[in-house]
């Protein structure tokens, strides 16, 4: 049997949107495949921008950042600040090789159920495409996980955490939220102290 | 008692109030006014509290576990030092007057101790004499000593004195031996008791339809021919057979089941012309669930007309059917035959005319909702009036009050309706007796109180796991004594058990008694939603003296059993792996210091139509300060494009009355030609800012009520707004009103119902077009008799006691053409009002089209929201995708939104007629009143802190922070952030951008976190970072 590949995926939803659309897709008996496991937090911008990486550290083939859509967040602004974490990790995953998409956020309300449904359905599917961590990336997975490893520690290091927080600063200040401007920002605020990861 | 006042002015109001009836309405009402600082009286005719919701499997439309979601409530009233239940208890007579009631009570005896009952069950195990079980509409025995359901609040025995042997015979007494506990009392007596109120709320519920009208449909007759509340049972797993559907014949699986709407509904021959308003729906969901149990079953419905008004209804039937390919068959089978072979024989005539007929393995009769078979005698000990179906006489503008002063009614008793409207009629009685009694606030009440916290400094962890079946709701998919036997393998886990319902009162109950036995220092519950449950757990836990936060739940029913229902192993690992990260984040949990803020006591009300200016006046009413921003130059609202109503009565006046009382009322305050700029802050003290013409103005309050009501949809199609002689309900409104409303020599109005509704623009019905449709007819033909009027609809939704006007317009000659989505009426208009409008439509039984020419053509439209995206992004509250605002719980908390101390009523909510309206207004006004009457709120303390040793003062936190709650201070010269608890809403960007790590969530630490990203690893915990 070539059955496809069955990745383990480690979600972390926020209370008000996202966790509440998983509920409200179980109420609603909305099937998805079984291999998310979910971290409940308050607020994606609670998001650690280390908590990713060391998810895939620990065994996950892909992580699911599920948020309020852009401009509804119950604290405002947290999703912003997610994204800026997000950018983060995808220029990591990107410097060590790993496909970046393995990491996702995006947003479902609390009213969408179905949509929740249809983003981690379509993610799963992609990521069980990719097959375990390492296989599309034809690296090992002790090489991978000791740079995975490496990265998480460089996310904790204050060098990077500045440049994230002048990001963050420089995002609010123009009010740009577009993935693409976001990204950029990171890259720039990062870049020095990213370049410094082997 | 029958000596009256002689001073009822120099007489105190008394702060408690009487609640009739233990259902959900009746429940729902003890515990808000409990909340509002009331004492309450809660008598149940009964053993036990719950009601009919009790008994049910599933609640429509979203088919969520009944149980799960009404045992919290249970629960809480059970624990509610304020909330007295007197359970087998009736009132005899109530004598006095608003605020000073003298209700008697007639007590029958439990023969069994409340107090001293544990809960055991031996008395049961034991006793000789078996009886039917009435909670399992007798498909099964229990036994004279016997509890109503396992959940059963309270959870105490009772022995049911016509059949106990010893009662009769004076023989047996084995109860009495097998009881350790020494609760059995033979001796027990009835009690007459005089319980002083303030007010009295009758919440009865409804009767059954009569065994006779049952019979006529071979209920009794056949085996197989099942009443709705017993196929419900079987449906169960708290059920006669586990949750399996068999047919009682044969114990078979049905193949072939059919369902019978308006079962002792819409049925004059028995005396109920009235609509149920219920079965439409509750039979959709047993077929689902019918379906869900057997993916094999041929399931077939039978109606008069689909009615499914309610918010989501709609989509929840239309997904039901495609997803599980049920037939619809638009007709009335009279009677249900054998034929000899153990199957049932149905036979009707079809649309078109023609007979049919079908055999069937299982026939459900979806029986109606009658007054209560005591609502004479309830009536005459209350002193009340009844309408002619025997419900409580009300009226529409004031539809909770009875004739009598201060005694109020709601749910099923006040005319036949859901769960969400009896739980909003009950939010609504709640705060017209907090109102009405508002001087007596907290007289008559005691203050919670906890047993000290344990010290769990220096504990290594001491987990418990506990792992709910919730019936078949996770039992059925996920091994739940597997996950329970894994949990134990756990590190620190120290005590696992597994629970068919873990929210029952009396697993709470053993939760308190195991945590003090196993000196359990964490819970780990395994179940539900955090969202909806952890509350309640949270509650238990402060019973049994451990701080609130030592608590984490694995979510492995609405993210696990639902969505993996057909991936049983799948599910079980999923659910072992989520206890495994709950575990792991629960041993390093640690004790959080609760924290109280103030509560600005005063409201913000946005709307001035009906909705808004009843809310705002029931919170004025209750002592408390209000804002009423209308945008409009005058109060009124869209009520005022209606110039009658069903009884002839003309809205306006009475919205004129309404906005008379809230222009003098000196707790409210109007704010015209206004619309709210900007609002911030939360529950307790939000601060708006209001634009009016005379500039802006600031407002603090402590809560806020979304009454921004709805508007007509505008038609783009059959010729309006091209033709003159085409006309929408509102606009015929208007023009009734005219001196000649109908044209010269008017010989046919023809109106089309469901014009943009119900998935054409609008997706949704919008619930009261049928009812303006068939008034209007009717007006028509009372100016006019000889003009026809024809009404082409898809399904009349006349429901409730509207279906009288229904069947008074077919008496008077109104035609009734059914036409269906796929084939809907055409419209050629010309463009003067000489050219009639000409209407094709198809009719069944002529198997043509008929052609029919308009003197005018009435377009029957439905209600828009209007558009709440932008005040919806200001208050983050959600919105569904019909842009209407999304309640926090579509069944057990209809006006509350997802934000606390936000609320909605009225057409903001959904489309609904005035008197619903008025109703969840006065919900929302009551609700709206529960933290402003605490006064203070205490939030969880899920707040942030900082380390000072590792915190380098960047500021960065405090740049972040949308609350301003955290900041930065001087120590000496050196620069340190601080929180300010109080201002703290928990989102945690400050931790996730702290750039030394220095900043740490409660309950949300970094560490904790990290365990359950390390107990996540599928491979083990070898990749320890």
């Amino acid at each position: 049997m070539s059955a496809e590949y069955n990745p383990h995926i480690l979600g972390f939803l926020c209370n008000w949107c996202c966790y509440t659309a998983a509920d409200s897709a179980g109420v609603g008996r909305y099937q998805y495949p079984p291999n998310l496991r979910v971290i409940r937090i308050m607020c994606t911008g609670r998001l650690d921008p280390s908590f990713p990486l060391e998810g895939l550290a620990n065994g996950a083939d892909g992580i699911f950042v599920g948020g309020c859509h852009p401009g509804e967040c119950h604290y405002q602004d947290g999703n912003y600040h997610a994204l800026v974490s997000a950018s983060l990790v995808h220029e990591m995953l990107e410097k060590i090789g790993i496909s970046k998409e393995r990491f996702l956020i995006d947003w479902a309300s609390a009213a969408e159920g179905p949509n929740f449904v249809k983003i981690i359905t379509a993610f799963t599917q992609r990521v069980a495409e990719l097959g375990p961590l390492g296989k599309a990336e034809g690296k090992s997975p002790e090489e991978i996980r000791s740079q995975l490893a490496q990265a998480a520690e460089a996310a904790r290091s204050r060098k990077i955490r500045i440049g994230l927080i002048n990001a963050s600063r420089e995002m609010m200040k123009k009010r740009d939220f577009s993935r693409t401007t976001i990204s950029s920002m990171v890259q720039e605020k990062c870049a020095k102290a990213l370049g410094e990861l082997v | 008692m029958n000596a009256p006042a002689p001073n009822s002015q120099s007489l105190s109001t008394i702060g408690s109030v009487m609640v009739i009836g233990g259902g959900v309405a009746g429940v729902q009402t003890a515990l808000d006014l409990s909340d509002l600082g009331f004492k309450v009286y809660l008598v149940e005719k009964s053993g036990a509290i719950g009601g009919v919701m009790a008994r049910l499997d599933k609640t429509f439309p979203t088919n969520d576990c009944s149980l799960c979601i009404l045992a919290p409530k249970l629960v809480e009233a059970g624990r509610d030092a304020n909330i007295a239940i007197l359970t087998k208890s009736e009132l005899l007579s109530l004598e006095g007057e608003p605020g000073r009631f003298t209700a008697r009570i007639k007590k029958q005896p439990r023969y069994i101790d409340e107090e001293v009952c544990t809960g055991c069950g031996q008395c049961t195990l034991y006793c000789l004499k078996q009886i039917g079980d009435d909670y399992n509409e007798n498909l099964c025995r229990t036994a004279a000593a016997h509890i109503d359901y396992s959940q059963a609040v309270p959870t105490s025995y009772h022995i049911d004195p016509k059949s106990c042997l010893r009662l009769n015979y004076e023989t047996c007494g084995l109860c009495a031996v097998a009881c350790r506990a020494g609760a059995i009392r033979f001796d027990d007596t009835e009690e007459i008791v005089d319980v002083p109120v303030g007010a009295v709320v009758l919440a009865p519920g409804f009767g059954r339809v009569s065994e006779e009208v049952l019979r006529t449909y071979g209920w009794g007759k056949f085996d197989d021919v099942l009443t709705a509340f017993e196929h419900e049972r079987l449906m169960c797993a708290s059920g006669p057979t586990g949750g399996e559907i068999v047919r009682p014949s044969d114990e078979k699986h049905p193949k072939k089941i059919a369902f019978l709407q308006c079962i002792g509904s819409r049925d004059e021959t028995c005396g109920n012309n009235y609509c149920s308003s219920v079965c439409c729906m509750y039979a959709i969901k047993q077929a689902s669930l019918a379906r869900e149990h057997d993916p094999d079953a041929e399931i077939t419905l039978f109606y008069m007309d689909v009615r499914t008004h309610g918010k989501g209804f709609d989509a929840a039937r239309e997904r039901a059917i495609a997803e599980n390919n049920f037939r619809v068959v638009y007709a009335r089978p009279p009677r249900v035959e054998d034929v000899f072979d153990g199957g049932l024989l149905l036979t009707w005539v079809d649309e078109a005319g023609k007979h049919q007929y079908e055999k069937f393995d299982l026939v459900v009769l979806s029986q109606g909702l009658e007054a209560p078979e005591d609502a004479d005698k309830l009536a005459q000990a209350a002193s009340v009036d009844l309408n002619h179906y025997q419900f409580a006489a009300t009226d529409s503008y004031a539809p909770l009050e009875t004739s009598r002063p201060g005694v109020y009614v709601i749910g099923a008793f006040q005319g036949p309706k859901d769960i969400p409207d009896s739980v909003t009629q009950a939010g609504g009685v709640a705060g017209i007796c907090s109102g009405v009694l508002a001087q007596a606030r907290n007289s008559e009440t005691v203050a919670a109180t906890f047993p000290v916290e344990r010290d769990i400094e220096g504990e290594e962890p001491r987990v418990g796991v506990f792992v709910c079946h919730c019936g078949i709701n996770i039992g059925g998919v996920v091994n739940v004594p597997d996950v329970r036997d894994y949990a134990k393998t756990l590190p620190n886990v120290v005590y696992t058990t597994d629970n068919l319902y873990s929210c029952s009162q009396d697993t709470q109950k053993h939760l308190v008694e195991i945590i003090k036995e196993h000196k359990l220092n964490r819970l780990v519950v395994s179940a539900c939603t955090p969202r909806t449950h952890e509350p309640l757990f949270q509650a238990t836990m402060r019973e049994a003296g451990l701080n609130r936060s030592l608590f984490e739940m694995a979510n492995i029913r609405d993210q696990c059993s639902w969505v993996h229902m057909h991936e049983k192993e799948a599910a079980t690992e999923k659910a072992k792996d989520l206890v495994r990260m709950a575990v792991a984040k629960a041993c390093l949990l640690t004790p959080l210091e609760e924290q109280e803020l103030p509560v600005t006591p005063s409201a913000l009300v946005l709307g001035g139509g009906l909705a808004g200016m009843t809310a705002a006046l029931t919170i004025a009413d209750q002592g408390y300060e209000c804002t009423l921003v209308e945008r409009e130059k005058k109060l009124g609202g869209r009520t005022l494009l209606l110039s009658k109503d069903r009884f002839g009565n003309v809205p306006g006046e009475a919205v004129k009355k309404l906005s008379d009382r809230v222009k003098v009322h000196e707790k409210i305050t109007v704010l015209t030609e206004a619309e709210l700029d900007t609002i911030s802050g939360y529950v307790g003290n939000f601060t708006s800012t209001v634009a009016g013409p005379k500039g802006n103005t600031v407002i603090n309050h402590g809560v806020v009520i979304l009454a921004t009501g709805g508007k007509p949809y505008v038609p783009r199609k059959y010729g309006y707004g091209d033709s003159s002689l085409v006309l929408t309900q509102i606009d015929l409104e208007k023009r009734l009103e005219r001196k000649k409303p109908l044209p010269n020599n008017c010989r046919q109005i023809v109106m089309i119902q469901c014009v943009g509704s119900r998935g054409d623009d609008l997706s949704y019905c919008s619930r009261v077009c049928c009812g303006q449709a068939v008034k209007n007819a009717l007006r028509i033909k009372e100016l006019s008799p000889e003009t026809q009027v024809t009404i082409l609809y898809r399904d009349m939704r006349t429901y409730g006691f509207m279906e009288d006007d229904y069947r008074k317009a077919r008496e008077k000659g109104v035609l009734f053409t059914r036409y269906t989505p796929e084939r809907p009426p055409e419209v050629t208009v010309g463009k003067d009002s000489r050219n009639k409008p000409i209407v094709t439509s198809y009719d069944a039984i002529l198997g043509e089209e008929v052609e029919r020419k308009a003197d005018l053509l009435i377009l029957s439209t439905g209600i828009e929201a209007d558009d709440p995206t932008a005040l919806a992004k200001l208050l983050k509250v959600p919105i569904t995708a019909d842009k209407f605002y999304l309640e926090a719980h579509v069944k057990l908390r209809p006006v509350d939104l997802a934000v606390d101390g936000v609320f909605v009523c009225g057409l903001a909510h959904s489309p609904k007629s005035i008197e619903e309206t008025i109703a969840q207004a006065q919900a929302a006004g009551g609700r709206a009143c529960q933290p402003l009457s605490h006064g203070r709120i205490t939030p969880e303390p899920i707040v942030s802190s900082v380390d000072p040793e590792k915190c380098i003062g960047c500021g960065a936190c405090e740049k972040f922070c949308p609350y301003k709650a955290i900041q930065i201070y001087k120590e000496g010269k050196i620069r340190k952030a601080g929180t300010i608890s109080a201002s703290c809403k928990g989102c945690g960007v400050c931790a996730a951008r702290c750039p030394t790590l220095a900043i740490d969530m409660g309950r949300f630490t970094y560490d904790s976190i990290m365990a359950q990203v390390r107990a996540f690893n599928p491979q083990g915990e070898e990749n320890v970072s």
